[in-house]
C-alpha cells in the first residue's frame, strides 16, 4: 500500500515536472527535463567523471566523521563524567556549536592550504561537538535504577561502564550519531562548493560553470540518494534492533 | 563535624537474648542526615537492629520516615552520617553481590533476554558460560519463568518482571535479599499471588529477606518480624514477631489480628503532631 502510494507520487511528480517542460516557459538550461537529467546521470556515470567524485567526497567524509565519532564519543563520556568539566567547557562546546560549519573553511585553508585535510577539517569540526554533546545527553539520561540495580548485583568500574552505561545509552547515542552524519554531510557538501577539487560539490560547480542544468540537478539527485542510502543502511539497521531490544518504535 | 557532635546519641546496646552467630546484619546508632532546602534534614535518628538469619524481616513505616534510605545503607548504596552498617561483622562500605537490592520498578536491562539478565551478576563473577545458564534456568523454574528465558523485558507483566528481578538476585546466592517496596507498583491480585511465591521461595531457600514497605498488610503476611518506624525522623517505635507458620495469606484471621494491631500503633505516627512542623 505504501509502495503504491510513493509510486504514484513520484510518478505524478515526474509527469507535471514533464508536462512543464513541454509548455517551454523557461529554456532548458533553467529547467531541464527529467529525462534530460536522468541523461546527464547515466552518462556522467559511464563516462567516468561522477564515480571518481563520488569515491573522493565519500573518502573525505568517512575519515571526518571516523575523527569525529572517535572524539566526540570521548570528550561526551568526559563531560558525562564531570561536572566541572560541563560547566567549563561544556559552555565553550555550546558557543561553538552555533558557529556554521563553512565559516571554518578559511581558518582551514590558512591552516592548511588547498588540501583534502583543510575539508576533512571542516567536516570534524561541523560534526565532532554534535556528537559530543549528543553522547554527553546520552550518557546522563542512563536511569540511576539501572546503574544501582547493577551495583547491587556486582558492577563496577570498566564493567558497569561497558555492561551497563553504554547499552542503556546506546539509542540515544545513536540518535547523536545520526545527527552527527547529517552535519558532516552538509559540511562536506559546503566544503566542496567552497574549495574547488575532485568531489561532488566539484560537479556541480561544474555543471554551473558550463550551463549544463540537467548535471545540476542530477548530481543533486545523487548527493540525496547517497545521503538516504547511508541513513537507511546504517541508522535503520540500528533502529530495527533497539526497536526489537527495548520493544519501541523509533521515529 | 558539627552536624556529628550534634547527633551525637549513646551507644546502641547490643541487643539481649540472641547470639550473635545467628545475625546476618547489624545496624547500631544509625543517623542519616539530609541537606534539604532549609538546612539539614534528619531523616533517620539512632537506629539499631540486627537481621537474622533465615528470616523476613519487614521494616515498615508511614511514608518519608527514610524507610528506603535505610534499605540503601544496608545496600551500599547510601552512608550513615553516624554509627555502622555491618554485614557479619564487616562494616558495609559499599554495594555488593552479597546484598542484592530488588527495587519497586524491576529494573531489568532493557537490551538483555531475561535469562542474560539473571546471569548478569554471574557473568561479572566469572563464572563459565554452561553454569551460567544451568544456574539461570534453575532460578527461572522457581519463579515460574522458564518459558520466558528467552524474551525481552518488554514482553513481560510487571508481575513476571517483579519476578525476574528477583531471580537475578537469587541466583547470586546473596547473605541477604533486600527488597524495597517490591509490590508497589502492582495490582491487588499480582501481589498476592506474588506474596505466596515468596513464601515458596523462603521455605525452599531459607533466605534472609528484608523487605522495606507502607502495607501494614504485606508486612503482617510476610514478615516473621516487623519493625515499625516513627514519621521523620524515622526511629524504631515498635518490634512485632509474627510467630504464624508459612504459607500465610492476607486474609488469614490471625494475619488480619497483627494487621490491626500494627495499624493502631502506625496511626499514631500518620497523624500529625502538634510539636512537629
Amino acid at each position: 500500500m505504501l509502495i503504491l502510494k510513493r509510486t504514484l507520487f513520484y510518478a505524478s511528480l515526474l509527469s507535471i515536472w514533464q508536462l512543464i517542460v513541454m509548455l517551454e516557459i523557461w529554456p532548458d538550461y533553467v529547467v531541464p527535463s527529467p529525462s534530460a537529467v536522468f541523461g546527464a546521470v547515466y552518462q556522467g556515470f559511464t563516462e567516468g567523471h561522477f564515480g571518481p567524485g563520488i569515491l573522493s567526497s565519500l573518502k573525505r567524509l568517512l575519515i571526518g566523521y571516523g575523527v569525529s565519532v572517535v572524539f566526540g564519543a570521548i570528550m561526551g563520556a568526559a563531560l558525562a563524567a564531570s561536572k566541572s568539566l560541563e560547566e567549563t567547557a561544556g559552555s565553550l562546546f555550546l558557543g561553538l556549536q552555533t558557529l556554521p560549519s563553512v565559516c571554518w573553511l578559511p581558518l582551514a585553508l590558512l591552516w592548511f592550504g588547498l588540501t583534502d585535510t583543510a575539508i576533512i577539517f571542516v567536516i570534524v569540526m561541523g560534526s565532532v561537538l554534535s556528537i559530543t554533546t549528543g553522547v554527553m545527553t546520552a550518557m546522563k539520561q542512563v536511569p540511576v535504577i539501572w546503574i544501582q540495580a547493577s551495583k547491587t548485583l556486582g558492577a563496577r568500574g570498566l564493567n558497569l561502564y561497558l555492561r551497563v552505561m553504554l547499552p542503556a545509552a546506546f539509542p540515544a547515542i545513536v540518535e547523536g550519531l545520526r545527527q552527527g552524519w547529517s552535519f558532516a554531510w552538509r559540511s562536506l557538501m559546503a566544503g566542496e562548493l567552497l574549495f574547488v577539487t575532485v568531489g561532488l560539490g566539484h560537479l556541480l560547480n561544474v555543471g554551473r560553470e558550463l550551463n549544463d542544468m540537467a548535471q545540476v540537478v542530477g548530481v543533486m539527485g545523487v548527493i540525496v540518494a547517497i545521503g538516504l542510502l547511508a541513513d537507511r543502511l546504517i541508522f535503520a539497521f540500528a533502529d530495527r534492533y533497539i526497536s526489537k531490544r527495548w520493544g519501541f518504535r523509533r521515529a | 563535624m558539627n552536624l556529628a557532635r550534634l547527633l551525637k546519641t549513646d551507644e546502641a546496646k547490643p541487643e539481649a537474648g540472641f547470639s550473635s552467630a545467628g545475625v546476618v546484619m547489624e545496624l547500631n546508632g544509625v543517623h542519616r542526615v539530609h541537606e534539604g532546602p532549609n538546612g539539614p534534614l534528619t531523616t533517620l535518628q539512632n537506629v539499631s537492629f540486627s537481621v537474622r538469619s533465615g528470616e523476613i524481616l519487614c521494616i515498615l513505616g508511614p511514608s518519608g520516615c527514610g524507610k528506603s534510605t535505610l534499605l540503601n545503607m544496608m545496600a551500599g548504596l547510601d552512608t550513615p552520617t553516624l554509627g555502622t552498617v555491618k554485614l557479619k561483622g564487616r562494616t558495609v562500605t559499599g554495594p555488593g553481590a552479597d546484598r542484592v537490592v530488588i527495587f519497586q520498578e524491576a529494573a531489568l536491562f532493557p537490551w538483555l533476554t531475561i535469562a542474560e539478565n539473571v546471569e548478569f551478576g554471574l557473568r561479572i563473577k566469572g563464572v563459565s558460560a554452561g553454569e551460567r545458564r544451568d544456574r539461570a534456568i534453575t532460578v527461572l523454574e522457581m519463579v515460574h519463568l522458564k518459558e520466558f528465558a528467552g524474551a525481552y523485558p518488554h514482553q513481560l507483566s510487571g508481575g513476571m518482571k517483579q519476578r525476574a528481578a528477583l531471580a537475578r538476585g537469587l541466583v547470586l546466592d546473596p547473605e541477604i535479599l533486600l527488597m524495597d517496596e517490591p509490590f508497589a507498583a502492582l495490582d491487588a491480585q499480582t501481589r498476592d499471588i506474588l506474596h505466596g511465591e515468596v513464601q515458596d521461595i523462603w521455605k525452599k531457600t531459607k533466605k534472609t529477606i528484608v523487605l522495606v514497605t507502607h502495607n501494614v498488610r504485606e508486612a503482617a503476611c510476610l514478615g516473621h518480624r516487623i519493625l515499625l518506624l516513627t514519621a521523620r525522623p524515622g526511629r524504631v517505635k515498635k518490634e512485632y514477631t509474627v510467630d504464624l507458620p508459612m504459607p500465610r495469606a492476607i486474609e488469614d484471621s490471625r494475619v488480619v489480628e497483627v494487621t490491626r494491631e500494627v495499624l493502631h500503633d502506625l496511626k499514631e505516627e500518620v497523624r500529625p503532631k502538634p510539636d512537629s512542623n
